[in-house]
């Protein structure tokens, strides 16, 4: 009796819990007929919004990758004084508000913060540009990129890597023929998950872009703005977003379970890094 | 043990909730620009500042509100008309004009000026009251469209405005002159050329969704009321007639 009103009880847990997290994302599908959703999103604010969502976070992504994977290979294979230290400022910006980031951009990178002065004498300011955006998306997304790489660079056996090195390639080679694919799928995860972070930025886009159509008013600002102007857009951009993020949801399910069936040893492992 | 502290969560927020509501405690959405004189003219509600749009959808959506106080006539006679609250009155009225930074490093001395290639602007959005006072002044003074290409970003309430301008981030912004006046020392007014100014009214309702008509209809004479009016005029309001 005692273990069936257990059971009833985690039952109404879960459906409270499950009712709870779709209902809103099934409400927005819901307001108005999936006709008029599309018709509000040809709406040429949010056709530029979404140009420049896809145009900030694409080149966000690129510099992510590029510079993160180099710092996640240095961080997951070397050991070194402050490295510590270095793992949790690199995990920093994952627990910051994005209000605190936009203040910090700000204070940093504004006409009037500490980089500021520098920045005018080379003649050029970065608030309420596109790359304003970038900072602010690669700000508040690189970290997801670069712990999961550290993780999956943590996974590469090194024995390995130490027997490509002793058959003669060097480490360059290496890195590309050896690490690099095996710690593919982990990569691609990461991609996946800052991707869906970058994408999602507000608060500190808001703060230090500002919002301008077509040039820095991304599709959560849109929303945001036409929140206030016309609900039933603000919902067909938000419904928008909701595909989206499944798509990359199921997308980084595929490359996880790839990741799994790639490895047959029992020495790999997936997940946040917790050597250091 | 789950039901247990279920349970226990629940007993605990009724509990909470029965205790925050001791005495009936209005709620006022005001439009940012009254940020800091409301508080001063009766500091017991609970206050929401914003940009009166985005106040009124938030009041459309049904948010429990007592009183509605926003920075034209257009959104409460919306409301008005939709039967969302009482027929609005005006309670103040305002001047827009245009600030830069105290360094002035764009060396704006007149509007004409905000049309030099280059100079940063700031603006509220349109919708924003401030926005679109903003755009009637630039119509009537036919500057529309040089400001316009100015324009590096439009903002969802004109204290946000005025914070890029304070920051210095922008070169020149729109915002009310009681705005200015809070932040006097770290900006110069531009005033705008009377022929162009908009006559901005503030109006005032009661919203029934909050379920204190009474306290919200005090609240409402209370800003009408000579020291109420003396608090506006001190912050650079101008009076409502």
């Amino acid at each position: 009796m005692k273990r069936l009103l257990l059971a009833v009880g985690a039952g109404i847990a879960a459906f409270v819990a499950l009712a709870f997290l779709v209902l809103p994302i099934v409400a927005l599908f819901v307001h108005t007929s999936p006709g008029r959703l599309i018709d509000q999103l040809s709406d040429p604010a949010v056709k530029d919004a979404f140009l420049v969502s896809l145009r900030t976070s694409l080149i966000a992504q690129a510099l992510i990758v590029l510079v993160g994977t180099p710092t996640a290979y240095l961080i997951a294979t070397r050991r070194f004084p402050g490295r510590t230290l270095a793992i949790t400022l690199v995990e920093l910006p994952l627990v910051l508000p994005p209000a605190v980031a936009g203040i910090g951009l700000l204070a940093a990178f504004g006409r009037a913060g500490l980089l500021g002065s520098t920045f005018d004498a080379l003649g050029f300011s970065i608030p309420f540009t596109q790359a304003a955006v970038v900072m602010a998306v690669a700000f508040v997304a690189s970290p997801l990129y670069i712990r999961q790489a550290i993780a999956s660079f943590e996974g590469v056996n090194p024995d390995l890597v130490s027997a490509s090195r002793t058959l003669g390639a060097g480490p360059a080679r290496t890195f590309l023929r050896v690490v690099l694919p095996l710690a593919r799928a982990g990569l691609a995860a990461g991609i996946a998950l800052s991707f869906a972070r970058g994408i999602g930025e507000f608060g500190a886009t808001i703060m230090f872009a500002g919002s301008l159509q077509g040039v820095t008013q991304t599709l959560p600002l849109a929303i945001y703005a036409e929140f206030a102007r016309n609900f039933d857009t603000a919902v067909a951009i938000g419904a928008a977003l909701v595909l989206f993020s499944l798509v990359l949801l199921l997308a980084l399910r595929l490359l996880l379970s790839w990741q799994i069936s790639f490895s047959t040893r029992s020495w790999f492992r997936f997940g946040p890094s917790t050597s250091g | 043990m789950s039901r247990v502290l279920v349970a226990a969560a629940i007993a605990l927020a009724v509990a909470s909730s029965a205790s925050s509501a001791p005495q009936a405690q209005i709620t006022v959405f005001a439009a940012a620009s009254l940020t800091d004189v409301f508080p001063k003219i009766d500091r017991h509600p609970r206050y929401s500042f914003a940009g009166s749009n985005m106040l009124e959808a938030q009041i459309e959506l049904g948010a429990p509100v007592d009183v509605f106080a926003s920075a034209n006539m257009t959104l409460p006679q919306t409301l008005f008309a939709k039967h969302l609250c009482s027929r609005p009155v005006v309670f103040t009225r305002n001047r827009l004009v245009v600030i830069v930074p105290r360094s002035n490093r764009a060396k704006i001395g007149s509007v004409s000026d905000l049309t030099r290639p280059g100079v940063k602007i700031v603006i509220a959005d349109k919708g924003v009251p401030a926005g679109n006072y903003t755009l009637q002044v630039l119509q009537a003074l036919h500057l529309s469209d040089q400001v316009l290409a100015n324009v590096v970003s439009r903002e969802n309430d004109v204290r946000e405005v005025l914070a890029k301008i304070v920051l210095r981030e922008a070169d020149a912004g729109f915002v009310y002159a009681t705005d200015a006046k809070a932040v006097a020392g770290d900006v110069k007014v531009i005033t705008i050329p009377k022929k162009a100014e908009p006559g901005i009214q503030y109006g005032i309702c009661v919203v029934p969704t909050g379920g204190h008509t009474t306290e919200a209809r005090a609240f409402v004479k209370k800003v009408l009321a000579k020291k109420g009016q003396k608090k506006l005029r001190a912050a650079g309001f101008l009076p409502h007639r």
